[in-house]
């Protein structure tokens, strides 16, 4: 068993989550705000960092962006004592609204870092849905180069995005075009799926002007796994 | 709220969408097939600053506790999300249920500042409600007015179909009691509704009245057009606050709100009468909350919200006479919480050590304290009642206690000032950054801050200064250089409120019906937002003034005869004129008036009632 906390002063407390409907417009940051009044507001006995500005400790794995659900997003908590998981669960449920919830909590034996892939279901719906529309996309993505500019700190860069992409297959559902991917979720290179669309947008042309057209895409993050492919947790 | 699909690409184009979509913790859905009347509580701001605002955490509260009533808030967009929806034809909605603002029964308007109305009525325009109310179908809401503005609800009358004078937690369940229950008897329609609702104390309601006017353009008289139209309306109070309700809950915003905390209302009204203050005057006489009522409020808030911090506020926290008793049993639980404390209005005169020990929190290096005036002559002219040596006093305190940064609020603008009473403001600085170098260096804090901010008085209804006459903007203009000039320290900095800001805002704080036609030429011309540098365009307005034939400068630079009909005659805030002119005498004379907990000054809100030791 992995050693996850040295420290004997707290014990920490996994938290798998989901985030649905109107809070994938919740930015991480506020996401960060809110979950600690949560907790206080559940009375969890939270280990707070020592010092002259004591603060609680909340680790969350991979940042989900503004305009993405999630039925897998994870928090480390630094708790006092071990508090049975179960009533931890219960209690902040209690005190979330339906749309996040607590779908598990347990005390881990990995550590949050070795979160590597994140799988995703992109739902697209676009005008003009047909077999050869679906062929150009797969096409598309089975590219060699998956070429798009990324916003960087230094500025605007063109990166290849496809080695990034550990796997993804299109298949349609109820009149919407589904894209089953995984993408890498290493803090280093870090694939956020809106770049999936964005390509297709830009290179099939699909999702011109989806208010006017009544189209629209969503994105939902489904799972987690090591590096391994075996589940995170 | 269940956003439509397609609308999720617009959402993630605008800045902080999580504003426009609700689902927070405590938000209340009911289901709207089986409640009675649905009502849309607009905010004419931003998210963030309308989730702040105690007025609308209160009513929200109030109007939800009837099982027959579904209270949802509508906030103003921001400029970007206001343009996408222009651009696409989306209409203003509900953040609870997502439903447009036009299919409420009634729609509730608070009008917090002048500023807001572009915005109020630009709201209405995202809606497709015609502005006007006379333009309004049978089955539109009914638009109704309240908040501090609606003390002189006269240059946006004709846009509301009618007002909540005074505080709203008993009018508006009436308000919407009355609705219920003609619909329910097959006696509604819009003109029968209103004629009823004007029986209501505390309803005012505009197209009931007929303003005439005199030759020199100065208004004759208020005529109501029915003998059951009450002919002045009387300001609602609420008699015991102990006894009011008040949110156990509060809807919990995702995103960051302006004041994200907890905040007891320690009491209302106010025992100070500072001659230019209008909610000093119109929010009187003062009831008190008890510390045990309070205490059990601030503890179940806690619970049910998780906020780290407690805001006792009140027009002057440290006027309430239980004041030790309230901080000693917070800080009973609060500190073991690591919930602080904090007192946003304090006055000089009564700041101490033990005071700022119990709300000292690790977070604000600074204290403000507003003075008003620079010279001991002006502050008596505005009732004041503080010294210099208060003022020093309480710095000299706030020094050792370690705050480096010392805010000071002044007033520029006010009725005999002098170019003397102007260099007083520097002068005052000055002595406060002496005050620190007095203190020996090991006993005070490293380094000094000194920030002068200085607004620009506006004449407001209901005080006693409503007759007085703004400066003009050349006179600030040299007041704020001659100012500047003074100040010689490097370390005081000094901030001014921008006139043009401030005449329009006489404009609209003093106007009549006669000013309505210029906001809604305003809102016709995309204005919104005006409160903030990014939404107020001066010389628009002077345009539209000058468009629809309104001279600015009758509400403004020129003063009211005493004899005069004032345009918020109309209403009864209780205090009465004869009082508020033998205070417009005795700051002429330089004569102060003592605060109600020395005497009674027989000001006439006693005549309203509500539980107090002081009227009499
Ligand atoms: S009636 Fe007297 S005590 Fe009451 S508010 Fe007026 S002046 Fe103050």
């Amino acid at each position: 068993m992995v050693q996850i906390s040295n420290n004997p002063a707290y014990s920490v407390l996994r938290i798998k989550f989901k985030k649905l409907g109107d809070l994938q417009y919740i930015s991480h940051l506020d996401l960060v705000r809110t979950m600690h009044k949560i907790i206080v507001r559940a009375g969890l006995p939270l280990w707070y960092t020592e010092g002259f500005n004591p603060k609680p400790k909340m680790v969350f794995a991979a940042p989900l962006s503004i305009g993405a659900e999630s039925v897998c997003e994870f928090m480390d908590l630094r708790v006092t004592e071990r508090i049975d998981p179960d009533e931890a669960k219960r209690r902040l449920n209690e005190n979330m609204t339906s749309e996040m919830q607590v779908v598990d909590a347990y005390y881990p034996d990995v550590k949050i870092t070795e979160l590597a892939f994140l799988s995703y279901e992109i739902s697209i719906k676009t005008n003009g849905l047909n077999e050869a529309l679906l062929e150009k996309c797969r096409a598309a993505l089975d590219a060699d180069t998956i070429k798009v500019v990324k916003k960087t700190k230094s500025g605007d860069a063109e990166v290849d995005i496809k080695p990034l992409i550990r796997s993804a297959q299109i298949r349609t559902s109820g009149g919407e075009m589904v894209i089953d991917c995984t993408l890498s979720a290493d803090p280093s290179s870090f694939l956020n799926p809106e770049y999936v669309v964005k390509y297709l947008k830009d290179n099939v042309g699909i999702l011109s002007d989806p208010i006017i057209t009544n189209e629209w895409y969503s994105i939902l993050r489904t799972a987690a796994f090591k590096a391994d492919m075996t589940e995170f947790r | 709220m269940p956003v439509p699909k397609n609308l999720s690409s617009v959402l993630k184009s605008v800045t902080k969408p999580g504003r426009y979509t609700g689902g927070e913790f405590n938000s209340i859905i009911k289901n709207k097939e089986t409640v009675k009347c649905r009502f849309a509580f607009c905010f004419p701001d931003t998210y963030e600053i309308g989730m702040s605002n105690l007025g609308v955490r209160i009513l929200y509260d109030v109007l939800n506790k009837d099982e027959d009533v579904w209270c949802e808030r509508v906030y103003a967009p921001w400029t970007d999300m206001r343009d996408k929806m222009r651009e696409y034809s989306i209409p203003l909605s509900a953040i609870e249920s997502g439903d447009p603002l036009g299919e409420f029964d009634l729609v509730g308007i608070s009008l917090q500042y002048e500023l807001c109305y572009t915005t109020a009525l630009a709201m209405l325009g995202l809606a497709n409600i015609p502005l006007w109310s006379k333009d309004r179908s049978e089955d539109a809401p009914i638009i109704i007015g309240g908040g501090p503005c609606a003390y002189n609800p006269e240059p946006v009358a004709d846009f509301f179909d009618l007002f909540n004078i005074g505080e709203g937690e008993e009018v508006l369940l009436e308000i919407s009691h009355l609705y219920i229950k003609m619909k329910e008897e097959g006696t509604y329609s819009r003109s029968a509704f209103l004629r009823e609702a004007s029986h209501i104390e505390g309803v005012y309601v505009p197209s009931l009245y007929r303003a005439e006017y005199n030759s020199d353009g100065t208004l004759k008289e208020y005529e109501p057009i029915y003998f059951d139209v009450p002919r002045t309306v009387k300001k609602r109070i609420i008699a015991d606050l102990d006894k009011a309700p008040y949110p156990e809950k509060l809807v919990m915003p995702y995103t960051e709100t302006v004041h994200d905390r907890i905040v007891l209302e320690v009491y209302r009204g106010c025992i100070r009468g500072c001659r230019f203050c209008q909610a000093g005057m119109v929010y009187r006489p003062i009831r008190e909350k008890s510390p045990e009522v309070l205490c059990k409020a601030a503890k179940c808030l806690y619970e049910s919200t998780g906020y780290d911090e407690i805001s006792l506020i009140s027009l002057s926290i440290s006027d309430y006479s239980r004041l030790p008793e309230l901080t000693d049993s917070l800080l009973e639980w609060t500190d073991e919480k690591r919930v602080s404390l904090s007192l946003p209005s304090l006055r000089v005169d009564s700041f101490s050590e033990e005071l700022m020990k119990k709300v000292s929190s690790v977070r604000t290096a600074g204290l403000t304290f507003a003075p008003e005036a620079g010279t001991q002559r002006m502050r008596d002219v505005i009732n004041k009642n503080v010294t210099e040596e208060d003022l020093l006093r309480s710095v000299r305190i706030a020094f050792r206690g370690g705050k480096s940064n010392i805010k000071l609020y002044f007033m520029d603008g006010l009725p005999t000032e002098t170019l003397d009473d102007i260099k007083g403001i520097a002068d005052l600085a000055k002595l406060v950054v002496n005050e620190y170098f007095a203190i020996p260096k090991p006993e005070r804090p490293h380094g000094i801050g000194v920030t002068i901010s200085v607004s620009c008085f506006i004449p407001k209804p209901f005080t006693p200064f409503q007759w007085e006459k703004q400066d003009s903007f050349s006179l600030l203009e040299q007041k704020q250089a001659h100012l500047r000039s003074c100040i010689t320290d490097k370390r005081i900095k000094y901030n001014y409120h921008d006139a043009k800001t401030s005449f329009i805002e006489a404009v609209l704080a003093r106007g009549d019906r006669r000013v309505a036609p210029v906001i809604a030429y305003m809102v016709k011309n995309g204005a919104m937002l005006d409160a903030w540098d990014e939404g107020f365009d001066f010389d628009k307005w002077m345009d539209a003034f000058e468009k629809c034939g309104v001279d600015p400068a009758f509400y403004t630079t020129r003063g009211f005869a005493t004899d005069e009909v004032l345009p918020w005659d109309i209403i009864d805030c209780g205090v009465t004129k004869k009082y508020l002119l033998s205070e417009r005498e005795k700051a002429y004379r330089g004569v102060t008036t003592p605060s109600c907990a020395e005497h009674c000054n027989g000001c006439g809100a006693n005549k309203l009632g509500g539980n107090n030791k002081w009227c009499k």
